[in-house]
């Protein structure tokens, strides 16, 4: 039996100046028990929404969300088996800190030892451990989350939904609290449903991750799927920086494929499930082109380019290269500080090559 | 070049005194009244004779050194405690059911969307804004076309008409000011709509609430014009007994009942800035 399943919701707004705007847009999604599935998407792409419909803060307009196979209509949010952790934490100002923790369990009347008992297991398990007496103005934005985060799992939720937790994080914080999100979802064996726009975030803790946009799912599937393998060019652009190529296939040997774009550019891929005639989109990373090495050995299905800008990041430097033909190709070079010879930057003649089996294809929209 | 002109000693201290002599204006009848309710003259209180505790004594019935003339000007304290009696119970009345009236109303309107919303606002400010003596006689002709007889009651009803405004502004400022998500925050924990009200939005709009019972409580105990209209003949409120009082000349006693009163005032008020400054 389906865990929590959500079919074909539809829900509709209407701005305040009159216009229809279609949040979620026949979303169908099969969330599974005990996985970690990341909504990922832009701003008003109706991943919150999503959110608020599965928690009953909303309700959708046409379609099913069912636990178990038993529908949640009209059930409202406080009789519902989930629990949220929200954005801005929400935690109750005029109590402190482990009778916040303690709120669901004193709604629920538990016996006040036995209450007591499982604030302090919920405040060990998210390392605060001492803090019940403070009050939550006095605690940093990462202590706050984790308040948050024992509020909502001292109740075992079924499944636990968080709304861009950490987007009010600093970049250091944010990277720390991901792992011990991941590490505390496998501890405690709930289903975590977590909403976010950072794509980084969702590659690094989902189990799956569905991509959503313009209020409809473009995508469900493993974080290396979903990078590896999109499933349409707004995955590609959307899930990392994709170098895209339209064309038609000409040439097939073997299942290497040799797509012709509308410029006369020809590039290689390797591909079973496109034939000659077939109109396709070839997505390539950027750090999948590569430099030819000098000498020989030199790949047959090289491009030449200038190099235009150069910006180093660290790690890498990202370069966008003029590949002629009114086309730029983003590279992202591994930054190699022992390499003297080496020597890039704007102005740079350079020859790229990808192996065809780096790239991926996808149909092409007709249009 | 202002700035030079205006932090010159000259200008300074011509500020300086400028905000002395307004405040003297503000506060010296206040202090006079305070003075002169200790003056033994009783016949021209503007002349100092002795100082006395006998205006007060007359108060609480503790003081038998009146001369006959001052008998006859003087109120007896079972008549005054009668008043304030009156007066409290008008204050607490009026104040706790224009509180909940309020309150109810601030909620309602902040936290539903319904037809006419508006328009309900504006219906809700209107008594603060429509002069006293207007609505005192619309009170009067109301209470005596539907027959009820001028009473404390009719009081009660009068004063909350008005003061249920008052509540309404200070807790819907509060309630503008509260995080929404705190009682999703609630209701997501599983607390009913009534359980997140008494626990969540309560605490949280708490300082307003207590804030609008005692602005509420201290316009009703000193309320004079409207309170005028519907007073019944055996339900006299504190100022309008100063009033009454006072028709029969300004005496001694008025200005200890009137310092009495500006010190439970004082009180209250204090109590209302405690009350706001420990929890915003």
């Amino acid at each position: 039996m389906s865990f929590l399943k959500i079919t074909s919701a539809h829900k509709a707004y209407r701005t305040p100046e009159g216009a229809m705007v279609h949040a979620l847009n026949d979303v169908s999604l099969d969330i599974r028990n005990n996985e970690f599935l990341t909504l990922l998407g832009p701003s008003g792409c109706g991943k919150t929404t999503l959110l608020k419909c599965i928690s009953g803060f909303e309700d959708i307009d046409s379609g099913e969300i069912s636990l178990e196979g038993k529908d949640l209509k009209g059930v409202p949010a406080h009789r519902r088996p989930f629990n949220t952790v929200f954005q801005n934490y929400a935690l109750f100002p005029h109590l402190n800190i482990a009778d916040n923790v303690g709120y669901g369990l004193d709604v629920a009347k538990v016996a006040k030892k036995k209450r007591n008992i499982r604030v302090e297991e919920a405040l060990e398990l998210v390392g605060l451990s001492g803090f019940g007496s403070r009050e939550p103005n006095q605690l940093s934005g990462g202590q706050q989350q984790r308040v948050a985060l024992a509020r909502s799992l001292i109740l075992r939720p079924r499944v636990l939904l968080l709304d861009e937790p950490l987007s009010a994080l600093d970049r250091k914080m944010r990277e720390n609290m991901q792992i011990e999100l991941k590490l505390l979802q496998d501890s405690v064996g709930i289903t975590f449903v977590f909403v976010t726009h950072d794509q980084e975030e969702a590659l690094a803790m989902s189990d799956r991750i569905a991509v959503i946009s313009d209020g409809k799912v473009q995508q469900v599937a493993s974080p290396t799927e979903v990078y590896d393998e999109p499933a349409n060019e707004f995955v590609a652009n959307f899930v990392g920086t994709s170098n895209i190529f339209t064309g038609r296939i000409f040439e097939k040997q073997g299942n290497i494929v040799t797509i012709e774009t509308a410029n006369q550019r020809k590039v290689q891929a390797e591909s079973d499930r496109f034939g000659i005639g077939d109109h396709v989109q070839l997505i390539l990373r950027p750090e999948h082109l590569k430099f030819t090495p000098g000498g020989n050995g030199i790949p047959d299905n090289c491009i030449e380019g200038v190099v235009e800008t150069c910006i180093f990041v660290g790690s890498d430097l990202h370069l966008h290269v003029d590949v002629g033909k009114g086309r730029k190709a983003v590279v992202h070079h591994r930054h190699d500080r022992g390499n003297a010879d080496e020597k890039i930057e704007a102005g740079s003649q350079v020859t790229l090559y990808y192996s065809p089996r780096a790239a991926h294809l996808i149909k092409a929209m007709a249009n | 070049m202002l700035d030079k002109i205006l932090n010159s000693r000259f200008w300074s201290w011509l500020f300086k005194g400028y905000g002395f002599v307004f405040l003297t204006f503000l506060y010296l009848p206040l202090g006079l009244i305070f003075v002169y309710s200790f003056n033994a003259n009783s016949i021209n209180m503007a002349v100092w004779t002795d100082f006395t505790f006998d205006w007060y004594l007359t108060i609480f019935g503790g003081a038998n050194s009146q001369s006959e003339f001052d008998a006859a000007f003087t109120e007896s304290p079972e008549r005054i405690f009668e008043v304030v009696r009156n007066s409290a119970v008008v204050a607490l009345c009026a104040s706790t059911i224009s509180t909940v009236i309020g309150t109810a109303t601030a909620i309602a309107l902040q936290r539903y969307n319904f037809a006419g919303k508006k328009f309900y606002q504006a219906l809700l400010i209107l008594p603060m804004i429509v002069p006293d003596i207007v609505l005192g006689i619309a009170l009067l002709i109301f209470f005596v076309g539907a027959g009820f007889e001028l009473s404390l009651l009719t009081i009660i009803i009068g004063h909350t008409t008005f003061l249920a405004s008052y509540v309404f502004i200070v807790v819907s400022a509060r309630l503008a000011g509260m995080d929404t998500t705190l009682e999703q925050a609630s209701a997501d924990l599983g607390a009913g709509p009534l359980t997140t009200f008494r626990r969540v939005t309560l605490p949280q709009i708490m300082p307003g609430v207590v804030g609008g019972f005692l602005l509420a409580f201290i316009i009703s105990l000193d309320d004079v014009v409207i309170t005028y209209f519907i007073a019944g003949v055996g339900s006299q409120t504190l100022p309008i007994f100063i009033l009454a009082m006072m028709r029969r000349g300004l005496r001694p006693q008025i200005n200890a009942l009137a310092v009495l009163l500006l010190a439970f005032s004082f009180v209250v008020a204090a109590i209302g800035l405690y009350l706001r400054s420990r929890k915003t």
